[in-house]
C-alpha cells in the first residue's frame, strides 16, 4: 500500500520480538529440522499451516520474546484444541524451534522486496537465440549497443537482477544522463549534463565543469535523452521479449 | 429535582464548550473561516469558496509567517479552528497560532510501529482525535493538548499501525487502520467521541457465507487474512446518510495464487451507514489486485445535471490508473476511463470494473507492468472545482518489473516490483466523460503534493522541482510560482482570519502561510 517502506522502518513494525539481529543460519536450520519432525505434520514443514494453524501469522509467535510465549505451548500443548504437549523436547531443541519460527515470521515480514542476491536461474527462462535475434532486429538494440563493444562482459558487471533491470531501463551509477544544448539570445551555445530542468529554469554542468543556469524565457533549450529509445520499448516489449533478451545478455560474459 | 438540575447544567456546559470548540455542524458547509476536517468539508473536494486571493492578485501573495517544527516531513492537513492550527507528524500533534505561526502546545507520544506518515487530526467540540503508529486512537483537549483517553484499536504486534486522519460524523469518530506487511484484515471503526468505546466495526471482508464471500476461495483461511486497509479519510453525504471509504489492496500483496476470485471488499469504494456500519453498496476498482493498487484514494462527492436530471455523484482517481464516476446513491458506474497508459487490464466489464490480466501478475522471472506498485496516483489529495466541473489529479506515468519471490505458501508481500522509470503530470478531467481537458507536466519522479482549488479561480499545488504553483483551473496555465526549497508532501489549504484569506503550504517540516499585503 505505501510507496516506500524503508527496511529500517520495517524492523519497527514489531511483529516478532527478535527482529533486531539476524539469527545464525545454522541454528535456523537446526530449528527447521526439529520443527519438521516434531510439528510439521500438523503445522506444515514451513510452519505455514496444515491441519493445525499457520504459525507464521500466529499472535503467539508475534508476541513471543525469547520463547516466553511459545515454550509453554510446546511443553504443555493445547489440549482443548487437540494439540499434545512435547515434554520430551530439550530446552535447546525448543529454543531452536523458537528461532526458526521467528525467522519464518521475519521472512514474511520482509517479503516486500526482491533480494539483491536473487538467483539467476529464476530469471533465466527465455531463449538466448531468440533474444539475440530481437537484439539485432525488432528490438532495435543494435542501433545503439554492441555485444562486442559497450556490452562486452556486461553479464559480469551486474548481479542477475540488476542486469535485467538495467537492460529494460538503465538507472543508477553509470547510466546515461540527459544533456542539453542551451542557446542564448545572442546566439551563443553551451552543451552539458542537465542538473535541473523545470517549467521556469534550466541548469547544466558546462564544458568548464561549472554550474550554469538560465530562465527558460531567455534561452532555447534542446534536450538530448539517450534513454528515450528504452522508454519507447515499454509499450512494445512482450514479457517473452524481455526474458529472451535477458537470456542473451546473460551470455555476454 | 437533582437529576433535572444536573441535566440542565450538563446541557449548558455542552453549549458553552461547543461555542468554544468545533460544532460538528460546521462540517456540513464549505469552509470559509475554518478548515475543520481533513478535506475541509465532507465532500472531499478541497474547494474553498474564498475568493479574496484571485487570478488578478495572486502574484502579490506575500509570506505572512513561517513555522518550523523539529520533526520529520509534515504529511498532514492542518485543521484551522478559532484561529488555531492543529497538525501532525507521526507521534506528534502541534497546535500553532494561525495568525503568527507561534507554537501554542505540542503533544508527543513515542511509540513502536510504522512511522511512515500521519495525515492529521479530527475535531469534535473541544476534543482532538489522533491515530498513532502503534494503532491507538488518542483524544486530546484542544485547549492544551492534554491527554483525555487512549484506546488500542488493533494489535500492533500483528502488524497494524495507523496514519489516517479520523472523520467526525454526528456522534461517531470514524477511524481507519493501516498495515499490509502481514496478512491481517482491514477494518473501519466507529468510536464514541466521549470515551473511545467501539460503536461498530466494519471489516473489509465479509464473514464466510455472507454475500461477497464467494469472491474468496472456499475451505481456506484466505478471507480471514485478506488485507484491505482503510488508510485514507473518507467522505460523507448527510442527505443520504452514507459515508464513502476506499479500501486497500488484498493480502498476500503480490501473489494472488492463494486467493482466487475478486477478493471483495478489498480495493473497493464502499458506502456504509455511519450509524450502524452496514454496507449499502460497493464498487471495486481493482478486482483481484496483485500490484498493491489500493483503491483508498479520496472518494470525492459532487452533483451535476445530465439531460435535465439531477445526479448525486462520486469520483475517484484510482491508484490503478483509472478514473471512476459513480452514482453515489446506488453505486452504479457512470464513467470508467484510464487517465494514464496502463497494460494490466483485459477490458472493462458490465459493472464498469477493469478486469485484470492473469499474465501481468508478478512471476519469478519478472513481468513488465504499468503503473508501478506506487501507483498511477496515491494518497495525494485530489480536488473538484464546481466552477469548472473538472476533477484534478496528480498522476504518475510509471513502469516496473513485478516479481513473485515466495517459495512455498506466499505470505506477506511475497514479492515486489522494481521501479524502472516514472514522471508526473497534473490533469484536469471532465467528470461527465473522463476525458483529459488539460495536462500540466510536473517533472521526473513521483509527485507527492495535494491540490486545492478556490473560488478565486485558482488551483494551488507543487511540482517535482520544489515550485509552489498557482494555476488557472480552467486551462492548467501557470499564473504564479515560487521555489520553496523542498518537496510538498501534504495538500495546501486556505481559510479566512481577521478578514484576510490565508494560504497554507507545508513543505517538508516547514509551514509557509501566505496572504495579500
Amino acid at each position: 500500500m505505501y510507496r516506500v517502506i524503508a527496511l529500517g522502518l520495517l524492523a519497527a513494525v514489531s511483529a516478532g520480538a527478535q527482529q533486531n539481529k539476524r539469527p545464525d543460519p545454522a541454528v535456523v536450520e537446526r530449528g527447521r529440522s526439529q520443527f519438521k519432525s516434531s510439528c510439521g505434520f500438523c503445522h506444515g514443514d514451513d510452519a505455514t499451516g496444515n491441519r493445525a494453524p499457520d504459525l507464521v501469522r500466529s499472535a503467539t509467535v508475534l508476541h513471543d520474546t525469547n520463547g516466553d510465549q511459545i515454550t509453554p505451548v510446546i511443553r504443555n500443548g493445547k489440549p482443548d484444541l487437540g494439540m499434545p504437549g512435547f515434554p520430551s523436547l530439550t530446552q535447546a531443541q525448543i529454543s531452536d524451534i523458537v528461532i526458526f519460527l521467528h525467522n519464518q515470521a521475519e521472512e514474511a515480514l520482509h517479503s516486500n522486496g526482491v533480494p539483491r542476491d536473487y538467483p539467476q536461474k529464476k530469471l533465466l527462462t527465455g531463449n538466448a537465440d531468440a533474444g539475440k535475434a530481437y537484439f539485432n532486429g525488432a528490438g532495435g538494440c543494435a542501433k545503439c549497443h554492441s555485444a562486442t563493444g559497450d556490452l562486452a562482459g556486461v553479464a559480469k558487471r551486474y548481479s542477475p537482477l540488476d542486469l535485467q533491470q538495467r537492460m529494460v531501463y538503465p538507472s543508477g551509477r553509470g547510466a546515461p544522463r540527459v544533456t542539453a544544448t542551451v542557446t542564448t539570445a545572442d546566439g551563443q551555445k553551451m552543451e552539458g549534463r542537465v542538473v535541473s530542468d523545470d517549467e521556469f529554469d534550466v541548469s547544466i554542468t558546462g564544458p568548464d565543469g561549472a554550474y550554469h543556469s538560465w530562465p527558460k524565457s531567455a534561452v532555447k533549450v534542446e534536450l538530448h535523452d539517450p534513454l528515450a529509445a528504452h522508454r519507447e520499448l515499454f509499450t512494445k516489449y512482450t514479457d517473452a521479449d524481455i526474458h529472451n533478451l535477458y537470456a542473451y545478455l546473460a551470455t555476454l560474459k | 429535582m437533582f437529576t433535572r438540575c444536573f441535566a440542565v447544567l450538563t446541557f449548558a456546559a455542552c453549549l458553552a464548550s461547543a461555542a468554544d470548540g468545533l460544532d460538528p455542524k460546521a462540517l456540513l458547509k464549505p469552509p470559509t473561516d475554518t478548515w475543520p476536517t481533513y478535506n475541509g468539508d465532507y465532500s472531499g473536494r478541497r474547494y474553498s469558496t474564498l475568493s479574496q486571493i484571485d487570478q488578478s492578485n495572486v502574484n502579490h501573495l506575500t509570506i505572512a509567517w513561517v513555522a518550523q517544527v523539529r520533526s520529520v516531513a509534515i504529511k498532514s492537513t492542518a485543521l484551522e479552528v478559532n484561529g488555531i492550527l492543529y497538525f501532525t507528524t507521526p507521534d506528534n500533534v502541534f497546535a500553532v497560532d494561525a495568525r503568527t505561526g507561534r507554537n501554542v502546545w505540542h503533544y508527543q507520544r513515542e511509540s513502536q510501529g510504522d512511522h511512515i506518515g500521519q495525515r492529521g487530526v479530527a475535531m469534535y467540540k473541544d476534543w482532538l482525535y489522533f491515530e498513532t503508529p502503534d494503532c491507538h486512537l488518542v483524544s486530546l483537549n484542544a485547549k492544551d493538548g492534554k491527554l483525555r483517553w487512549d484506546v488500542e484499536m488493533a494489535d500492533p504486534k500483528l502488524g497494524y499501525f495507523a496514519t489516517v486522519a479520523p472523520l467526525v460524523v454526528k456522534d461517531h469518530i470514524l477511524a481507519g487502520v493501516s498495515g499490509d506487511v502481514t496478512d491481517i484484515p482491514g477494518f473501519l471503526d466507529s468510536r464514541d467521541p466521549e470515551t473511545g468505546k467501539l460503536q461498530w466495526r466494519w471489516y473489509s471482508q465479509p464473514k464466510p457465507g455472507e454475500p461477497g464471500s464467494e469472491t474468496w476461495p472456499k475451505n481456506t483461511d484466505a478471507i480471514l487474512h485478506g488485507g484491505g486497509m482503510t488508510w485514507v479519510t473518507g467522505t460523507y453525504d448527510p442527505e443520504l446518510n452514507l459515508i464513502y471509504w476506499g479500501t486497500g489492496n488484498p493480502n498476500p500483496v503480490i501473489s494472488g495464487a492463494g486467493r482466487e476470485g475478486d477478493n471483495l471488499y478489498t480495493c473497493s469504494i464502499v458506502a456504509l451507514d455511519p450509524d450502524t456500519g452496514k454496507l449499502k453498496w460497493a464498487f471495486q476498482p481493482s478486482p483481484h489486485d496483485t500490484h498493491d493498487w489500493d483503491a483508498a484514494q479520496t472518494p470525492v462527492l459532487f452533483d451535476d445535471t445530465q439531460n435535465g436530471a439531477h445526479r448525486k455523484l462520486l469520483a475517484q482517481g484510482s491508484r490503478n490508473g483509472y478514473f471512476f464516476v459513480l452514482d453515489r446513491t446506488t453505486g452504479e458506474n457512470i464513467v470508467t476511463k484510464p487517465f494514464i497508459s496502463t497494460n494490466w487490464s483485459t477490458g472493462i466489464d458490465k459493472r464498469g470494473e477493469p478486469r485484470p490480466k492473469k499474465e501481468k501478475e508478478g512471476t519469478p522471472d519478472g513481468v513488465l507492468v504499468s503503473p508501478s506498485s506506487n501507483g498511477a496516483t496515491n494518497w495525494m489529495a485530489p480536488s473538484y472545482d464546481p466552477d469548472t466541473g473538472l476533477f484534478y489529479l496528480h498522476e504518475r506515468r510509471s513502469w516496473s518489473m513485478f516479481y513473485m519471490t515466495a517459495e512455498g505458501k506466499p505470505e506477506g508481500w511475497a514479492g515486489r516490483d522494481r521501479g524502472l522509470w516514472e514522471n508526473s503530470v497534473l490533469e484536469g478531467l471532465d467528470t461527465k466523460t473522463g476525458e483529459i481537458k488539460w495536462q500540466h507536466e510536473m517533472g521526473d519522479g513521483e509527485n507527492t503534493a495535494g491540490i486545492l482549488t478556490t473560488a478565486g479561480h485558482l488551483l494551488f499545488t507543487s511540482d517535482n522541482n520544489e515550485n509552489l504553483l498557482a494555476l488557472d483551473p480552467a486551462t492548467g496555465k501557470t499564473l504564479w510560482h515560487v521555489n520553496l526549497g523542498g518537496r510538498m508532501v501534504a495538500p495546501p489549504t486556505t481559510f479566512e482570519l481577521d478578514g484576510k484569506q490565508y494560504l497554507l503550504t507545508p513543505v517538508q517540516n516547514v509551514i509557509f502561510a501566505w496572504k495579500l499585503p
